[in-house]
Formats: C-alpha cells, sequence, structure tokens
C-alpha cells in the first residue's frame, strides 16, 4: 500500500495542476484576509458588518477564511481520481493493481496526507497577511486559544475535503461531471437548504451544516459539535468512496 | 482461455471464444475491425468482466496473480497523460509495482525512446506512444505479453524494428507473446501461431506452417501475353479459374510455376507472370469476409454505430 501511495504521489507532482490550485487557494486565503481586515469594524449603516481588529469574532472570522479555500482540495481530490478515466490512464493503473479497491484506498490515503502540507501552506498565507495587515491597523491577534483551534480546524476541513473530492470523483468518474455537480451543490443546493428554516434540522447533517459547526468557536443554534462535524464530513468522503468503488471503479474499462 | 462471452448492450462481441497460447512463441490474434479482438484481450486481463468463461495466466486468472506487472506485461492503451513526461509516466507504474525507478530508464532506451523520455508524452506522435506502451509492458520484465494492434501508427521502419523486436523476445529470451492485427501481412513474418476471429468466434487456430501449407496455390496470379486468348482457352480446357481482361489474365488457384510450366509446354510467349494476392491472404479473406462488427449484427436488430465503445 506505500509503494501505492507514492505512485499516487508522483502522479500528482509529475503534472502541474497541484501548483496552480495551491496558487489558487493561497489567493483565495490572502485575498478574504486583507478584504475582512481593511473591512473590520467598517461602518455598514446599521447592517451587520464585521467586528473591529482586536474583537475575538473578528479574529474567528479572519482565521477560518482558510477553510473557505475546501473547493480547490475538493477539486484537487476530483481530479486526482478521474484524470485516470479522462486520459484512459486507469488501463495502465488498473494492469498493475488489479484489485482496484487498492488504487482507491491509496488515493484516499495519498490525498489526505498531501493535503495536510497543502494546508499548513495556505494557513501559513492566511496568518501572515493577518498579523502584517490588522498589526498595522493597531491589533494583531495573539496565535494562541480560540485562534489556534480556529486555525486546526481548518486544516481538518481542507484535509477531509481533499478525501471527500477522491470519493466523488470515484463515484462518478466524469471529470467535467464532479466537479460542476460538486460547486452547484455546495453554492446552490446547500445555500438555498441553509436559508430554509423548516430543513435546518437537516442542514447541520449536510457538508456546509458540517463545515460550520467545524469553523464556528462560538456556540451556533441548531449545529453539531465540531468533532462530530468532522466525523459527518469524513464520513461523507468515505462513503462516496465505497460506493464509488462499489458501483463505479468495478465497471468495464474499455 | 475458455468460453469467453461477452456483449454490451444488444451487442454480442464475443461468444464462446477459447484458444490457448503457447509458452516461448508468439501467436497473431488476427480479425476483421470490430470482430472482438480487444474486447477478447481486455477481458483476459481482467479490465473488462466476461459473461461468461476464464481465461488464465499458468492457470491464475489475472487479477489473482501475485505480482502482475512482473508476470505479464500489456500494450493495450496509446493514450498517456499529455503534461507528463514518458519516463515519469513509466515512474510511476515503477513506484505502483515496486520496481526501482531506474527500470524507466532502461526500457526507454530498450524501445528507442531514451531521448524522449524528458518531454511530455502530450507531444508524441502516435508511433512514439506505441513505444512507450511498449516500455511500460516491458517494465517488469515479464515473461507473457500482450500486444493489441501495436504496429498502428508505426512507420514502415517503426513496424520493421517491432517484428525484430518480437522475434526478439520470443525467439531469444523465450518469453511468450500474444499479439493482435487486422492484417495478417503485418504478423506474417513475425508469428509462430495464428488464433483467427471473426464475429467474436473462434475461425482457425493452428501454426503458420500449417496456415500456408492450405494457402498454397489459392492465390491470384496476374498473366499478361500477346497470345492471352489462346492460354485462356487452354487453362478453361484444364478447368482452371480465371478472368480475361484485355492483354492480361487474372488466375485463381494456381501458382505461377504451375502457369509458366503451362504456357512453356505450349509456347505461349508471356511478358509478364506474378502473384497478385497471396494465397494466404486469400485464405484470411475468406475465413474472415462479411464477419465484422457492422456485418454481422445480433439476430433481429440493426447494427448499432460505434456501439461496442
Amino acid at each position: 500500500m506505500i509503494a501505492l501511495v507514492r505512485a499516487e504521489w508522483t502522479k500528482l507532482f509529475t503534472t502541474r495542476v497541484w501548483i496552480g490550485l495551491l496558487l489558487g487557494a493561497c489567493v483565495l486565503a490572502g485575498g478574504f484576509s486583507v478584504l475582512f481586515t481593511a473591512l473590520a469594524g467598517a461602518d455598514t449603516d446599521g447592517g451587520p458588518g464585521i467586528p473591529p481588529v482586536g474583537n475575538p469574532e473578528y479574529e474567528e472570522l479572519v482565521f477560518s477564511v482558510g477553510a473557505q479555500a475546501n473547493i480547490l482540495l475538493l477539486i484537487l481530490g476530483i481530479i486526482g481520481m478521474t484524470q485516470e478515466y479522462r486520459h484512459r490512464t486507469a488501463t495502465p493503473t488498473f494492469l498493475a493493481t488489479p484489485r482496484r479497491h487498492r488504487v482507491v484506498t491509496a488515493k484516499l490515503l495519498a490525498y489526505g496526507l498531501v493535503a495536510v502540507p497543502f494546508a499548513l501552506v495556505v494557513l501559513a498565507v492566511n496568518v501572515l497577511v493577518v498579523m502584517i495587515h490588522a498589526g498595522a491597523r493597531g491589533d494583531a491577534p495573539s496565535l494562541g486559544g480560540d485562534n489556534l483551534r480556529t486555525l486546526a480546524s481548518s486544516v481538518l476541513v481542507l484535509v477531509v475535503f481533499a478525501i471527500i473530492g477522491v470519493g466523488v470523483g470515484a463515484l462518478l468518474r466524469n471529470q467535467v461531471g464532479a466537479i460542476v455537480g460538486s460547486l452547484v451543490y455546495l453554492f446552490v443546493v446547500e445555500a438555498i437548504l441553509s436559508a430554509i428554516g423548516a430543513v435546518r434540522d437537516v442542514y447541520k447533517w449536510l457538508p456546509g451544516g458540517a463545515v460550520q459547526s467545524i469553523t464556528s468557536d462560538f456556540e451556533t443554534p441548531g449545529l453539531l459539535e465540531a468533532w462530530q462535524g468532522g466525523l459527518v464530513l469524513l464520513g461523507y468522503g468515505l462513503l462516496a468512496a465505497l460506493l464509488g468503488t462499489l458501483l463505479a471503479v468495478r465497471r468495464d474499462i474499455v | 482461455m475458455r468460453g469467453l462471452t461477452k456483449s454490451f448492450g444488444a451487442v454480442r462481441a464475443v461468444t464462446d471464444l477459447g484458444f490457448t497460447v503457447e509458452p516461448g512463441s508468439v501467436t497473431g490474434f488476427l480479425g476483421p475491425n470490430g470482430a472482438g479482438k480487444t474486447t477478447t484481450l481486455r477481458m483476459v486481463l481482467g479490465l473488462i468482466g466476461p459473461d461468461a468463461g476464464t481465461a488464465t495466466f499458468d492457470g491464475v486468472p489475472y487479477a489473482a496473480l501475485a505480482d502482475p506487472i512482473r508476470t505479464v506485461g500489456a500494450v493495450l492503451e496509446t493514450a498517456f497523460h499529455p503534461a507528463r513526461s514518458g519516463r515519469n509516466h513509466l515512474r510511476v507504474y515503477c513506484r505502483a509495482a515496486g520496481l526501482p525507478v531506474e527500470r524507466a530508464d532502461e526500457v526507454l532506451r530498450q524501445v528507442g525512446l531514451a531521448d524522449a523520455g524528458g518531454r511530455r508524452a502530450g507531444s508524441y506522435s502516435l508511433g512514439m506512444r506505441q513505444r512507450l506502451a511498449l516500455a511500460t509492458a516491458l517494465l517488469g520484465d515479464p515473461g507473457v505479453l500482450v500486444l493489441d494492434e501495436p504496429a498502428n501508427g508505426l512507420d514502415p521502419e517503426g513496424i520493421q524494428w517491432l517484428r525484430g523486436f518480437l522475434r526478439h523476445l520470443a525467439h531469444d529470451q523465450g518469453r511468450t507473446v500474444l499479439v493482435s492485427s487486422h492484417l495478417l501481412s503485418e504478423v506474417e513474418q513475425t508469428v509462430d501461431r495464428v488464433v483467427i476471429v471473426g464475429a467474436g468466434r473462434l475461425v482457425r487456430e493452428g501454426s503458420m506452417a500449417d496456415l500456408r501449407a492450405g494457402a498454397d496455390g489459392a492465390g491470384t496470379v496476374l498473366v499478361r501475353s500477346p497470345e492471352v486468348a489462346r492460354l485462356a482457352e487452354l487453362l478453361r480446357a484444364d478447368g482452371v479459374p480465371l478472368t480475361l481482361d484485355g492483354a492480361s489474365l487474372t488466375v485463381t488457384g494456381r501458382t505461377t510455376d504451375e502457369i509458366g510450366a503451362r504456357a512453356f509446354a505450349a509456347g505461349v510467349e508471356l511478358h509478364e507472370l506474378r502473384s497478385r494476392t497471396s494465397g494466404l491472404e486469400e485464405i484470411y479473406f475468406q475465413l474472415t469476409a462479411g464477419q465484422g462488427q457492422f456485418a454481422a449484427p445480433a439476430p433481429g436488430t440493426a447494427a448499432p454505430l460505434g456501439g461496442a465503445r
């Protein structure tokens, strides 16, 4: 299994997809750090604004932007799985490893592990930008207690989304379909569901609700505990991978 | 390989197909396009699940082989990740099979791609892709090689090289080689045995020598002569099938030697005497005529376009 995980890493780092996605994630994290810090404490004509620099709620918000890059880690996982079909390398891959579930398992491990340094780079950008910008505005946040917990939960979200990506890719096999489908789900379906009060009980069990439960330190009514949210997310990833292995990956490679 | 059967929807791709490949020889797996060759090879390698039947290597199905890459090498696909270099492609499968990554450079040299190893596979010509696919098959130094249309996209020089390479792998190194082709002439000089399929069924299995023996004199011969009408009369009197076309004759079922002797005995002047199609080609054509996928739809259904892929 170690050999197969290393083979997956070789596949990942011998094309340049990872550079683009990592840069994208860093730009996203850095950009939102600047935006939120710039708008912190701004007058919003009585509407809900961003709390001022130095306020713990501002710090929680600005240190959870790393988790917003979860989309890019999701895409990384999806591409990692679906490129085998897109570029027809599934043939040599399954010739080398005829027991195909081992390939899926290796990809789950490889992408879960590689997501850790990726997440640390994204958060380093996040922290660096916030320290400099908020410091310039008079109050650089401390890196302890709640803030550290927020950052750690962002790492968890990013890692789990890479695993979910592999699972979704195994289930759907079609790269464009898997990416578009995931984006539509996360940004359209869940956005609508989260806005409907009546399905609040269901929403907390969905990926979006689970992410919120992990990244928000403050008790939010109607959400799971952070550890429960993490398990729910991981469960979605592994369930998709299991269904994908049973239903899609076993299909004929013609 | 016994009783292999596979349908795609309503299309019967392979029906009750069984044959054995002898160790240490090159076996040609022949049939027209759509006869089920690729489907058969993919079933043998566990990529397609057969509806019925089994295929084994020394009694073991591919998926149950302890070390598939070191046992069987396969060339099925000329598609690669376009952005990954040929060398890195090979290194991926070195790692997956637990081989040292140096094997990548060794097999690149073996197939003559040493200089192109660092280039993106997307920039390779079809001939280079065939060589890279062959290099992938050789990574584990396997005793059995399965090659699906490996000559596709090779230039004449490349085909010449491939013939020599396959003979070298089988006869000098004792490997078992199964190579598919839709052209008999392409593999005629390379293979020791042939398995011919048409419409997913076995049509003929045997040694190349047997096929040649049966093919002697089965070809067509072209004769040109100023006395073509007299020669035609003589041959017709012998009951030889022929067609007369101006100053030339096309004769079926006789060798050039026989016709030359007949003309000489009768004092007929010949300006040209040559065999137009070899008996082997003629026999192969007769065996597989009308047996392509689209010529033989399943009973009661129209032939679907591209149904097998």
